[in-house]
């Protein structure tokens, strides 16, 4: 079967490259390399054609610049925007191969070695043995009906739900990174939750056997059905070093009455090395779409990675009652550059949203919350209350708050609230007076800055979570 | 134990410690009164570590030079400061915080570290000899405790670390009658052969629970007057400004 | 429009007697104007408040040349009485009256007609236009150690003379060491949808304090717009207060620049808003040094169909440990078709600071109508009594007891 489908790709009048483990399309952004992702992964008509959709549309858009930290210019031609899965020449042949510093972080996060490997794309078949994990678990998501598979498997297996709300929260023309990956997604998960399905388990790429080969362009869509109930973890919990530069994944979650989504992150991506040099630029689109009544969606995230962040997990609160949580801790040291915060747009009645930010900046960094809260004529008896609280450490770093409020109804209430302010010297001093060395005092401290976001979590990320910030932190006390 | 000789210290080129001598033996307990200004915060300041200070003169603790020591080094040797001004560390649960704290001393002397079990038994323990509300250990550290909340709370963390040396600077100040019993029954069932106390007071009453060996008294910067209990009763008659 | 420009600036350089300097950077101006026209929602600035949508949607045939050769009358009932005060009257853009009484004459001197200077902020268009058209331009200098003894009033009073015209005024006010100013700004306008464009340049020296006023109470149809520029040097203090009502649509523009160690800035602003009305206060305070403070508080009533817009933004350069940065905003919004939007900014790049900022919005306290209601007001009376509180709160702020008071009547607010 694969071989067959490899025979074709090698007639492929562009010259793909095609030997059996590494199948990759050319540089650039054109129609057939958007033909060729479609094709290699067997997509019907109607998808190709909502990409090339995308594509027609992408022409006549432009990237923004609005936000605070600048990037240099994205050469779109010089991207490979296919290439599954990795020859395995390419991957490092052992542990040993890997950088020194990655090592002593894993080893500080407490995760085992086998994982270690696995995160960096080692083989090591025999050693974890994915397939029966996500198998075992398979089954139990199974028996109660609970969907959960690439997005890849779901377009040819459900493709009346992937139709159905596929763009439905992002549209196709929303803004130029959002149509580039509606143009070229290459993977990414699905989940649907049936009606009155409380999901069994916390469900978590960190499970899924794709996972670890992470594109460029990832596309998650979830949808929890009525009564529903699901918390989904995005786990880049380790740092996964990648040669890629930019990430414009889409995540979209529809939550229909009376369902729930709870959707959490660990971003630690390669924030580039102390002097700035490489990174990730990761910009993502996350909507939530509470559609139904009495509905409700929650982010939490966890920013500490990538040398440039850039996104706003948002809330479209259409249902009567609906609710919209946004819970983030952001961390930028060294030159790394975060712009992050969420939208939170209130078009039913009775709707509420809550924003908890906590932003910690150090060494030459800078760090932006920027936010919406919009409350429509329409929307009555809603609220919202919004606390944004930055940390600064140093004074070579910047930190930011860009909130945007709007008020259009009377019977409807915002209340905002933000501080800036640092770790006192007397704070220290009593921590150290206590025993602890200055990051452990420091850690301990920003942990207590970020409690509120990190008693969100789950539990088992609530702990790696915490060690994180403490990491993150490191070499900016002095 | 702890040996004070010649200290001088400034602070925005402003003398506050001068000339200043003391020394502390195994099982002492000091008391040290002054009037405001006349430099005690600072010596206790000096004594943990706390930055600012330009300092001369010697201070060794066990014979080891404590300049070259960073503050949690300090700590972890032995030496406790119970702050006249507890901080606040909001969102840092005071559990979590006192075993982090005992966990750092007991790795830097090469013991092993509690689990939570252990921990929250000898926390337990020690709250309730103290009157503590345990439910309080479960708050944020210090954040909406009263003066004499976070006070009791300096005095268990003392009990729960262990010391060699306490120092506590002003602990009486803002406790009712009652709760400066408790604190002082506290200190006193500390006191052991090994350990040691400076107490750093305004005025007699704490000295009424807790019998120092010594009293010295402190002005401008130096000690001008040291003898046993009975002068910190003379001092409280006279008052400081007719002292000299 | 770009035709009726054209016509009226050549018009404005035929008749005016302007020095061959200020002709030269008069057209550079005006070019820069053309250029980029009036400001629209694209500019991050004008977000909230499309002006070049709300000139072309209110004013019919905007006209840039205002013939300023025939004095005007003075319309004496709009003085403001029980208040002794110094005179600075335009009437219809035209300077009727300069008359400082009060004063010792050396202390003080004005001038009216300066070279102008290149507009400081290349991005705002309207400066362009101010520069271009502006036909005096007045200084105010206040001699070292000199306090004013009584308030300087500036009336701008429009009569129904003036329609659809374009006015643009241009002041810098100079308060050498350790002297002090009280400003107030008086609007009263009869006039019909014109476009009033006013530009402020405040140098506030060493030890030096500048109370500054602007009451624009008089329900009319005007568009304007206020640029104030301030700079402050060590340990001087500014305080503004803005009472926002009357006209259809006010932009206030405050930009400080606190540059000397120890100075302070306070903003403090009232929206009393009906109809249709469209305000705005949009706010850069920046701490550039170390030991600055900066206060403000704006509260706004809205009724009706009326809006209200406060951008506030508090920038903390590096160098500026030790700042004390406050903010916050409150809205009541009365009826169902009002609209408040805020955007309160940080940006901060120093550690040692307290900054801080806050923002509501959203109805009366229904708790508190039945709480007064049950002590037998009817609804009506209720809700009266609740905003007067709630605006006082601000007006208590001003720090001439004097003004206060004079502000309090105007607003008819109760003690």
């Amino acid at each position: 079967m694969r071989e067959k489908q490899i025979d074709k790709l090698k007639d492929y009048k562009y010259g793909f490259t095609t030997d059996i483990e590494n199948i990759r399309a050319p540089k650039g952004l054109n129609k057939e390399v958007i033909e060729f992702i479609s094709k290699a992964k067997k997509e019907p008509k109607w998808m190709l054609d909502w990409r090339m959709k995308a594509f027609e549309r992408l022409k006549n858009l432009k990237e923004p610049n609005w936000q605070k930290p600048k990037y240099p210019k994205i050469d779109y031609q010089d991207i490979y925007y296919y290439s599954a899965p990795k020859s395995t020449s390419e991957k490092p042949k052992n542990i040993d191969e890997l950088d020194p510093k990655l090592l002593e972080t894993y080893k500080k996060l407490g995760i085992p070695l086998q994982e270690q490997q696995r995160l960096n794309g080692i083989a090591v078949d025999a050693v974890f043995d994915s397939v029966s994990v996500a198998t075992t678990f398979k089954d139990k998501l199974n028996e109660v009906g609970v969907i959960f598979c690439s997005i890849s498997e779901a377009i040819q297996k459900h493709p009346e739900l992937v139709k159905k709300y596929i763009g439905s929260v992002i549209p196709l023309t929303d803004h130029y990174f959002a149509t580039l990956n509606s143009a070229v997604f290459t993977d990414g998960s699905f989940v649907y939750i049936p009606p009155g399905v409380r999901c069994p388990m916390e469900l978590s790429t960190y499970f899924r056997i794709n996972a670890s080969q992470t594109g460029q362009f990832e596309r998650t869509l979830i949808i929890a059905d009525k009564g529903s109930y699901v918390s989904y973890l995005e786990g880049c919990t380790a740092p996964m070093r990648d040669e890629n530069q930019l990430h414009a994944a889409n995540v979209e979650l529809i939550a229909l009455d009376d369902a729930e989504i709870k959707y959490s992150t660990v971003q630690n991506w390669y924030p580039g090395d102390e002097d700035g040099k490489g990174g990730i630029y990761n910009f993502v689109t996350k909507r939530g779409l509470c559609k139904g009544i009495n509905s409700k969606i929650s982010w939490t995230q966890v920013e500490t990675g990538s040398a440039i962040t850039w996104k706003y997990p948002s809330c479209i609160l259409q249902g009567d009652n609906s609710i919209g949580e946004f819970y983030s801790i952001a961390i930028t040291n060294n030159h790394q550059k975060a712009d992050t915060g969420t939208k939170m747009i209130h078009l039913g009645k009775n709707t509420k949203s809550k924003i908890i930010s906590k932003g910690i900046s150090a060494g030459f960094s800078d760090m932006t919350y920027r936010g919406l809260v919009d409350i429509s004529s329409k929307a009555k008896n809603s609220t919202n209350y919004t606390q944004c609280d930055s940390l600064l450490m140093g004074n070579k770093c910047g930190a930011h708050t860009v909130p945007y409020i709007k008020n259009k109804n009377p019977e409807s209430n915002i209340a905002h609230e933000a501080t800036t302010s640092k770790i006192s010297e007397e704070q220290l001093h009593y921590c150290q007076q206590r025993g602890l060395n200055p990051e452990e005092a420091v850690g301990l401290i920003v942990n207590g800055f970020c409690k509120e976001v990190l008693q969100q979590l789950p539990m088992e990320f609530a702990v790696e979570a915490q060690k994180l910030v403490g990491i993150s932190l490191e070499g900016s006390v002095g | 134990m702890l040996k004070i000789k010649n200290l001088k210290a400034d602070i925005d080129s402003k003398s506050i410690l001068n000339n200043f001598n003391l020394e502390i033996k195994p099982g002492e307990v000091h008391a040290i009164m002054g009037p405001n200004g006349s430099g005690k915060s600072t010596l206790s300041n000096i004594l943990s570590g706390k930055k600012g200070y330009k300092v001369s003169g010697e201070v060794l603790f066990e014979n080891k030079n404590l300049f070259e020591l960073e503050t949690e080094e300090r700590a972890h040797k032995g030496i406790f400061l119970a702050f006249q001004y507890p901080l606040e560390i909001p969102g840092v649960n005071t559990n979590i915080f006192l075993k982090t704290s005992l966990n750092a001393i007991r790795k830097a002397n090469g013991e092993k570290e509690l689990d939570a079990i252990e921990f929250l038994k000898l926390v337990k323990l020690k709250a309730k000899n103290l009157k503590f509300d345990e439910e309080k250990l479960n708050r944020q550290l210090n954040v909406g405790f009263s003066g004499g909340e976070k006070k009791k709370n300096e005095i268990l963390q003392m009990s729960i670390l262990n010391p060699k040396l306490s120092i506590l600077d002003e602990t009486d100040s803002g406790l009712d009658i009652d709760a400066l019993k408790t604190v002082a029954a506290g200190v006193n069932s500390l006191r052991k052969n090994d350990n040691s106390f400076l107490i750093i007071t305004h005025y007699q009453r704490l000295l009424d629970y807790i019998k120092p060996d010594y009293v010295h008294v402190l002005m401008n910067g130096k000690i001008i007057k040291s003898g046993g209990p009975e002068l910190a009763l003379e001092l409280e008659n006279k008052g400081y400004e007719n002292f000299n | 429009m770009e035709e009726q420009l054209k016509i009226d600036f050549e018009k404005l350089l035929e008749k005016s007697n302007f020095s061959k300097k200020n002709v030269e950077i008069k057209r550079k101006n005006f070019n820069n104007f053309i250029e980029k026209g009036f400001p629209n929602k694209r500019e991050e600035n004008w977000k909230f408040s499309d002006l070049n949508q709300i000139i072309s949607k209110n004013i019919k045939n905007l006209s840039f040349y205002n013939d300023l050769s025939k004095p005007n009358k003075i319309d004496q009932s709009t003085f403001i009485a029980g208040l002794e005060h110094n005179k600075l009257i335009f009437v219809n853009g035209r300077i009727e009256k300069i008359e400082f009484d009060y004063e010792e004459k050396n202390n003080i001197e004005i001038l009216d007609d300066l070279v102008l200077e290149k507009p400081n902020n290349a991005n705002n268009s309207l400066l362009f236009l101010n520069n271009a058209f502006v036909s005096k331009f007045f200084k105010l200098i206040v001699k070292k150690n000199y306090s004013l003894k009584k308030p300087l009033v500036i009336y701008n009073i429009t009569n129904k003379d003036l329609v659809s015209k374009s006015i643009n005024l241009k002041f810098d006010i100079l308060l050498e060491e350790n002297s002090s100013l009280k400003l107030i700004e008086f609007s009263n306008d009869k006039s019909t949808t014109n476009f009033i464009n006013i530009n402020y340049n405040f140098d506030v020296q060493k030890n030096s304090i500048l109370k500054n006023y602007k009451i624009d109470n008089n329900s009319n149809s005007n568009i304007k717009y206020y640029f104030n520029n301030i700079s402050q040097d060590t340990n001087s203090v500014s305080e503004i207060f803005l009472l926002s009502s009357g006209s259809e649509f006010i932009k206030n523009e405050i930009n400080c620049n606190l540059n000397g160690k120890y100075s302070s800035a306070f903003v403090n602003g009232v929206f009393l808003l009906n109809g249709s009305k469209h305000h705005e206060i949009k706010t850069n305070i920046n701490h550039l040094v170390e030991n600055t403070k900066s206060y403000q508080l704006i509260k706004s009533v809205l009724e009706d169909e009326s809006k209200a817009v406060y951008q506030g933004k508090i920038f903390v350069d590096s160098k500026a440990q030790k700042t004390d940065g406050y903010q916050l905003s409150k809205a009541i919004l009365l009826n169902d078709n009002t609209e408040f939007n805020a955007k309160p900014e940080l940006e901060i790049y120093a550690d040692d600071v307290k900054c801080s900022h806050g923002s509501s919005s959203g109805s009366l306290n229904e708790d508190s109508i039945f709480y007064l209601m049950s002590r037998g007001l009817n609804y009506k009376e209720a809700k009266k009594l609740l905003i007067n509180g709630f605006l006082l709160d601000v007006v208590e702020k001003i720090t001439d007891s004097e003004i206060k008071n004079l502000i309090k009547n105007i607003m008819s607010l109760k003690q």
